[in-house]
This record gives C-alpha cells, structure tokens and sequence, in this order.
C-alpha cells in the first residue's frame, strides 16, 4: 500500500471525523479535531522556523559575518540584528521582572505597521475611490447608467451619514441614515449569498475528494 | 377554515421552524453529492469582471512575462486550484512566461500542484516547456506587503535564489527581470492577507503595474471597487469565476463540472430561505389575529 | 391539514422540475474562432516624411532615470502618402555620435517615454545629469525618414511627486482633525459621540453570564496584535475585564496569535487590578490555542460545546470561521455580541449573533467604551474627515453632471 493511499484514506477518515460533529458532538469529532489543532500548531512552528526565523534573521547575519571576515567591510545585513534583538524582547514576557519590555517590540510593529499603511489606505482605498464615486447623476440617452450612478451616489453618501458618530439619528438626518442602513443590508445580502456560494464550493471540494480520491465512485 | 386546522396549520409552521437541523444538513449532503454522479455541463454566462482577467492576459503578445503570486493555501483549493490551473492553460497557450511566486508559505506548492495537472495535457506537453526558460518558481518570502514593495524596485532583494535555491541570476528566464517594470502582468490568487488588496495598494498604486486576480468567493465582492476605478483589470470570483474562466478558455475543468453541484445546492438553499420566511411571516401573522 | 398535505405534495414535484430545468441548461458558450491572419503587400511608395518639432525632457515626477521625448507627427501619418506603420526613438550621448534604438511607438503616438535602469551594472542604466541627444524615426514598407537631432536633455529626480497631491492635502488634514480634536479631548472637553446598541447590551450581557455562574468567552479574532480591529478589541477586553473582576464572572480567551495572548494577558491582569482583585486573576484562562484558521475554531467550537459559555464576544478580525464560530455559540445557547471591520464577514454576524458593531462601530465602541482622549480625538477627526468626503462626494456629482472640469481635476491622482 503506498504512501498516497494510505494519505488518502487518513484524510477521508478525519474528514468523515470532523464531518460527524453536524450530528453531534462525539469522541471521534473530538479526536480529529484535537489531532487537527495538535498537527496545525506543529506545522506553524515548523513552517515559523524553516520559512520566517532561519532564512531571515540566521541566512542574513550569517551573510553579514562572511562579508566582514572574508571583506573587512560592514555589510547593511547587519541591521536584522535589531529584528532579532525586538524578537527577544518579547520572548522577555516570559519573565514576569523584565516583562514590560515586551512592549517595546509591539510599539515598533504597531508604529510601523500604522505609518507604512496610512497613505496606502488613504490613496488607494480613499481617494480613488471618491474620485470613482464622483458621477454625474444624469447621463444623457443612457437611463441604465444614469439610475446606477444615482444609486452609487445615493448609497455612498448614505451609508457615510450611517458611520457619522458625532450626530445622533434623528430627523433628516436620521432618514439619510435608515437609507443607508438598507444600502448596507442589501449590500450584506449580496456579500452572505457570496459567502454561501463559498462555502458549498468548499464542500463540494471535500465530497470530490471523498467520492472521487478516495472511494473512486467518480471519474 | 375551522378551530381545529387553524391549530394543525400553526403547530405545522412551529414544527418546521423548529425542524431539526440535521435534516438541513442532510438535503445539502445529497443536494451536492448526487449531481456530482452526473456528468453535466451547464451554460456559464460570463460576467464582465471575470472577462477583464481573460482580457488581461489573453491581450498579452506571445513572449510577454506575468509574475504569478499564489497566496492561499490548502483551505481554499476548491475555489482557487481550478483558476490556478486554467491559468497555466492560458499562459503556457499563449506562448507567455510565467514567473511563480508566493506571499504564503503553501502558495508556491500549490502552484507545483496545478503545473503538474497542466503538465498532462498533450498539448501542454508539445510545447516542450523548460523550468528556467518557460516558468521558475520563485517560492515563498516572508514580508507580506513589505515584500510587495521592495519587489518594485528589485526582484532579488526579496527574492536572492529560487525554490530551489538557484541564484536568479542564474536564471535565463529571470535575466533582464529587476521589478516591476520588466513584467506586463502580475496575476493574483487570493484567500485573504496578504492579498489582492496588498498588491494593488503597494503594486498598482505606487509603480503603475497591470493587475488581474482571481479571488475565493467571500473577497471578490471587496475588491470590485477596484475593478470599477481601473485599478484592477478584473476578478475572477470563487468556484463560478473559475467556471467562467474555463469557459473562455475553451477547456472546461472541475470548476465548470461542479457548477451543477453548485446549482442545486443554491437551489435548495433559496427553496429553504423561501419556506422559512413564509412560516415565519405566517406565524406572525397568526399571532396577531 | 390541506395545506400540510398539499405542501408536502408540493414539494417534491417542485424540487424535481429545478433539477430538470438546470440539467437542461447544458450548452457552452461557443469557443472564440480564431481570426484570419492579414499578409501585407509590397508596395512601391516613397518613404514616409520625417517627425518634425523633436523635443526631450526629463520626465516628470520620476526617480531621475526616465527621459520623455516628444514629436509632431509625419504629414503621411494618417495623411499624405499614409505610410507611417510606426515610429522608432533613437539615442546618442552626442548629436554626431552613433545612434542606438530606445524603443517603437505605433503610428500616431506623438511620445514615448525612455524608461532606464537606476543600477551602474544594469544593462539598461540611464545615468542622472548626463545629457542624451534623441531623433526620432518614420518607418513604413521597410523604408524610413529620420527627424532632426532634439536639443541635449537630461534626466534627474524629483524630490516632490506632484500627481500625489491630493493625498498630502489628504493626509494633512485628517491628521490636523485628529490632533485638534485629540488636544480638545486631553484639556477635557466633552466629545459627544452617539450611543450604539451593541455597546449598551455589553453591560447586560454580562450580568446574564454572572446571574446564570457560567463563564464568558471573548473571542479577539484572527488578526494581529498591529491590526486596528485587534487594537479596538483590547480597549473593549478592558472594560469587559473590569467588569467581570468586578462581578467575579470567569472569562475564557483562547487566542490565535501568542502576541495577542500576551496583550490580553496584560489587559486582563490591569483590569483585575484596577477592579481590586488581583488575586482572583487567572492567567491560564488566557491561552494560545494554535494559529492555523480552521483548527483554531475546531478549538473554540469545543470549548464552547464544552465549557457552555453565557456570553460570546467576538470582537476583532474575522475572515472564513465568522459563521462558524456565530452558529456553534448559537447551538450552545449563549449571549453573542460580535464586531468586526471584515465586510465579507458582517453579514454572518448580523444574522448569527444578538448584536453586531458593523465596521467602524467596532472603533466608536472602543473609543466610547475606553474614553480614552486619542481614541475620541481620532473618531471625531475621522468623522470631520467623513463630513469633507461627503460634501465633496455632492460638489462632485453636481460637477460632474454639470461638467466642471476644474473642480474634477482636484481629484486626480498621477500614478
């Protein structure tokens, strides 16, 4: 039996496991998924240190030591050592003493994180986006652009008096935002029918592999 | 209509809105299941948003370079593997060099996975395709967005050797490839983040490169603001965007397959909303009386 | 009765005619034919006349390696003899020098953009500040006419990206909206924001699990510790922490990231704190599970079936396990108050869960809950900043319906 079949039918055996959790919950649900959970943090671990901590901090301060024993010369590698030295420092959360210094690291990653994404967002989601949202409200001879463009309109300007926080809801101005409260809701029919879609996608993949990998009912 | 019915029909509409949801379950089981037996194909109406990612890579000239990126993972290989592998088709068809890469880790094996089922294909096989000259599979980098930014303006920062651990200058197919410039098409796969998002904020927006994508079901809807101001060519959304694709390529695969799978589970899904809303509306309706 | 039965009758015929109706729609989309090839004919026609007006420059808005060179076109592009095909742009570093080819553009392009490489090594290096001579090449039927030699241009960086603009005044004032309200929120200054459902069924949600002795379950997501979603969490997990120290209710937060596990760990423990009750903090409540997306909610799913919790909070990012985690806690029968900025994930909670903060509510609620001066400075800087989009979004359809250019060209943006 080689090694394919034999992956094969563990991988129908768990899926039927997991599977059998929408009749209820069992030992053999229970199994499969402490198995799955056990199995993924194993594979992230190994993944973490084959894909992130080795080829970018070691292969990088191990190019940087070869330029400077081999060349004499200062190589630019050299800065992942301050990568290497936030990494301990929240492994430091470990002592209770010197904990607070963890924090230091999860200032720079939120920091950063924030200055690369600001004008990112700004722009592409920003921006552009009420730029593409500037429409004329009438487009002559053409009545299927002109009513989308006002619903585009509507819908936008609607749905931002909805996330308006400084003004309660009342009035015309709590009209507005009922408006924009049904754009949303249609807008997140669309969105769960898409997720639907997504989902039986999902299942038909799983039926496939077990009627057709595994079970060979299906050319 | 007497008392006695009037009782029957309210515990009749109580009873199915309190049905078991195992039985649910079971319709969609067998809803999706059965089909599958059958070998029918359905006529896939293509949509304009998935007709922008053909256009995109079917305008290409015979030659050109497109820098792949697969970022999911095994969790999204119904939706995604039939786009990964239609994709290769249109490519390796149309005579264009492919340069895989990937922003998760099972990204670039899932790559490997669709070449080889691509690979079978007689005409595929004809074509004589060469790893180095034809396509190079640059693997995976940690970095997300940040990669796609250095990326821009240097291939081998963020990419010094190969999967394989080739130097990329080593690489006949990578020579003369420094950023983005030298590619005409960056082609995406997405089930999340890192994603389609990412590379249009950093890619698209910063150094004017084209961008075509193919997207799981639950994204595709976020990104046609994208699509509708220019800064995507098209989506291809879920299993259905990847039976459209197949579709204008002419070699239906798996995705046109199950979109009768599909069908018949949306069907039931739409019968069972449709039943649903009608107990409760008439229970509410009792009450009130 | 009759209903009962015709509606099981009903059912099945019904069920029956889609399967037929969709095994029916069984035809393709024909495949695309494949077009004929042109063979073009000799011909015996002079060579087209020559561009004229041949001017370069550097190209704007670059890293200083791009030269634009520019042309009137042949009188026979188009016109004339009609024999222009394309057009070819040469480049010397001398007016006499020896000419070498920098690209094609097709007939009745008037441009054409000399794109180099920054790198000394590179093939393709265009150096900065050196001056290059171009002249620019009719061709057609195998035959061509070249233009004078332009003037000497160079090319050089420009420090400022003129096409961006619109987002430096962007980014300029959002910013200025949020430090001033930041600085009226710090001298004290009271910030009304609106009350939201979600946020006033916190409170309520948690004296039910205290009442009922069951535990609380706070769910922060799948995001990162630098994610705002995830941020916002926290500041709520704060006020949430403080109550249940208050209340002496137990609260469960399996995380996904270790990062996260040690924020909350700190959130929980100041909470616990504050509240005066130190002791009675468990840090073993506050656990990492794993950080792979199904198997963690294969996790929580268990933990919820098991530990059977009065309240969920899912608070945070969410992506594909949103429904799963909002059905299972449905089944288990507790309390759920969700809120998450993933729109594909909204809808799952608005229909799964009792309450849900839709996107930006998820950030008020933090800002409302945690009254924190940058958190309120910033929400009502983003809602001033929301105030110009909409007025511009008005003056823009209005402009664009009218056709005010000028007022259209605010919003360009050069890539």
């Amino acid at each position: 039996m080689s090694g394919e079949v034999v992956g094969v039918w563990i991988g129908a055996i768990l899926t039927l496991g997991i599977f059998s959790f929408l009749y209820k919950d069992n030992p053999f649900y229970k199994f499969s998924e402490a198995l799955f959970v056990g199995v993924s943090a194993g594979y992230w671990f190994v993944v973490t240190f084959w894909q992130y901590f080795l080829p970018k901090l070691i292969d990088n301060l191990a190019l940087a030591y070869t330029v400077l024993a081999v060349e004499g010369r200062i190589d630019y590698h050299w800065v992942y050592i301050l990568g290497g030295g936030l990494g301990i420092l929240m492994l430091l959360r470990l002592f209770p003493s010197v904990g607070w210094l963890s924090r230091w690291s999860l200032a720079f990653i939120v920091g950063t994180t924030a200055g690369l994404q600001f004008t990112r967002y700004l722009e592409s989601n920003g921006i552009i986006q009420v730029k593409g949202t500037i429409l004329p409200l009438i487009v002559g001879g053409d009545l299927n652009t002109t009513i989308g463009n006002i619903v585009i309109v509507v819908g936008t300007f609607c749905g931002l008096i909805y996330f308006f926080f400084s003004k309660e809801h009342r009035g015309a101005f709590g009209g507005a935002a009922r408006i924009g409260v049904w754009f949303l809701m249609i807008t997140f029919g669309a969105l769960f029918g898409y997720t639907v879609m997504s989902r039986m996608s999902l299942l038909i993949g799983r039926m496939d592999y077990l009627f057709s990998n595994w079970l060979h009912l299906i050319g | 209509m007497n008392q006695e019915n009037m009782q029957e029909e309210k515990s009749f509409w109580e009873k199915l809105l309190a049905i078991d949801r195992r039985i649910i379950f079971l319709f969609i089981i067998v809803a999706i299941a059965l089909p599958l037996f059958f070998k029918v194909s359905m006529r896939i109406p293509v949509t304009p948003v998935a007709e922008g990612t053909y256009q995109a890579i079917e305008n290409l000239p015979a030659g050109s370079k497109v820098l792949a990126s697969f970022d999911y993972d095994p969790g999204s290989m119904p939706e995604l593997q039939p786009m990964a592998e239609a994709f290769f088709r249109h490519a390796f068809r149309n005579d264009l060099k492919v340069v895989i890469m990937g922003l998760w880790p099972q990204g670039p094996l899932q790559a490997n996975i669709a070449l080889e089922e691509v690979f079978q294909d007689e005409d595929v096989k004809a074509k004589n395709l060469q790893y180095g000259v034809d396509y190079v599979n640059l693997g995976f980098t940690a970095g997300n967005e940040v990669v796609i930014d250095r990326m821009g303006h240097s291939f081998e920062e963020s990419y010094p050797r190969d999967g394989q651990g080739t130097p990329l200058s080593e690489i006949p197919l990578m020579r003369g490839v420094r950023n983005y410039d030298n590619v005409d098409l960056i082609f995406n796969l997405s089930a999340g983040y890192p994603g389609t998002q990412e590379w249009v904020q950093y890619a698209v927006d910063v150094f004017h490169v084209k961008l075509a994508a193919g997207n799981t079901a639950v994204q595709a809807p976020a990104m046609y603001p994208y699509v509708q101001t220019g800064q995507l060519s098209g989506v291809l959304g879920g299993m259905k965007g990847g039976a459209e694709y197949e579709t204008l390529l002419g070699i239906p695969g798996r995705a046109v397959r199950y979109m009768f799978s599909q069908a018949i589970a949306h069907a039931v899904i739409c019968l069972f909303i449709i039943i649903g809303n009608l107990a409760f509306f008439s229970m509410r309706k009792r009450r009130a009386s | 009765m009759r209903i009962k039965r015709l509606f099981g009758i009903g059912f099945l015929p019904v069920f029956l005619v889609l399967c037929i109706f969709l095994f029916l729609q069984s035809d393709f989309c024909p495949a695309q034919e494949v077009g004929e090839v042109d063979i073009l004919e000799e011909s015996s026609t002079p060579p087209p006349a020559a561009p004229t007006d041949v001017k370069a420059v550097d190209t704007p808005n670059d890293n200083g390696h791009s030269i634009t060179v520019t042309w009137t076109l042949s009188v026979d592009d188009g016109a004339g003899l009609g024999n222009v095909v394309s057009y070819e742009v040469l480049r010397s570093d001398a007016p006499d020098g020896e000419f070498e080819v920098r690209g094609l553009a097709p007939a009745g392009e008037e441009s054409f953009e000399d794109k180099g490489a920054k790198e000394k090594g590179d093939a393709n290096y265009l150096p900065a500040g050196v001056d290059f001579y171009y002249k620019v090449r009719a061709k057609g039927d195998g035959l061509f006419s070249d233009s004078e030699v332009s003037a000497p241009a160079h090319a050089y960086g420009q420090w400022y990206h003129t096409g961006k603009t619109p987002v430096v005044v962007a980014v300029l004032a959002f910013s200025t909206f949020a430090l001033v309200f930041i600085t009226l929120a710090r001298k004290g200054k009271k910030l009304y924001i609106r009350p939201l459902a979600g946020i006033e069924a916190v409170d309520e949600a948690i004296g039910r699990a205290t009442e009922m002795g069951k535990p609380i379950l706070y769910i922060l997501g799948l995001g990162s510790a630098d994610m705002i979603a995830t941020i916002a969490s926290f500041t709520i997990l704060s006020r949430v922490a403080k109550k249940v120290a208050d209340y002496q209710t137990q609260i469960l937060i399996p995380c996904n990231d270790p990062i996260n596990m040690a924020v909350a760990q700190e959130t929980v423990r100041a909470a616990y704190l504050e509240a005066g009750r130190p002791d009675q903090y468990k840090e073993e409540n506050i656990y990492y599970l794993t950080s792979m997306q199904f198997a963690y909610v294969a996790g929580v799913n268990g933990i919820m079936l098991r530990e059977k919790p009065a309240t969920n909070f899912y608070l945070g990012k969410f992506y594909a396990e949103s429904l799963l985690l909002a059905e299972t806690g449905s089944l288990a029968g507790s309390i759920q108050i969700s809120g998450t900025d993933e729109i594909a994930q909204i809808p799952f909670f608005v229909a799964a869960t009792d309450y849900t903060l839709i996107g930006e509510e998820l950030y008020a609620a933090s800002a409302y809950l945690g009254k924190e001066p940058i958190l309120l400075g910033t929400l009502k800087g983003q809602d001033w900043g929301k105030a110009v989009v909409m007025i511009a979004l008005i003056l823009g359809a209005l402009a664009a319906t009218f056709n005010f250019q000028f007022f259209l060209n605010l919003f360009r943006i050069q890539l």
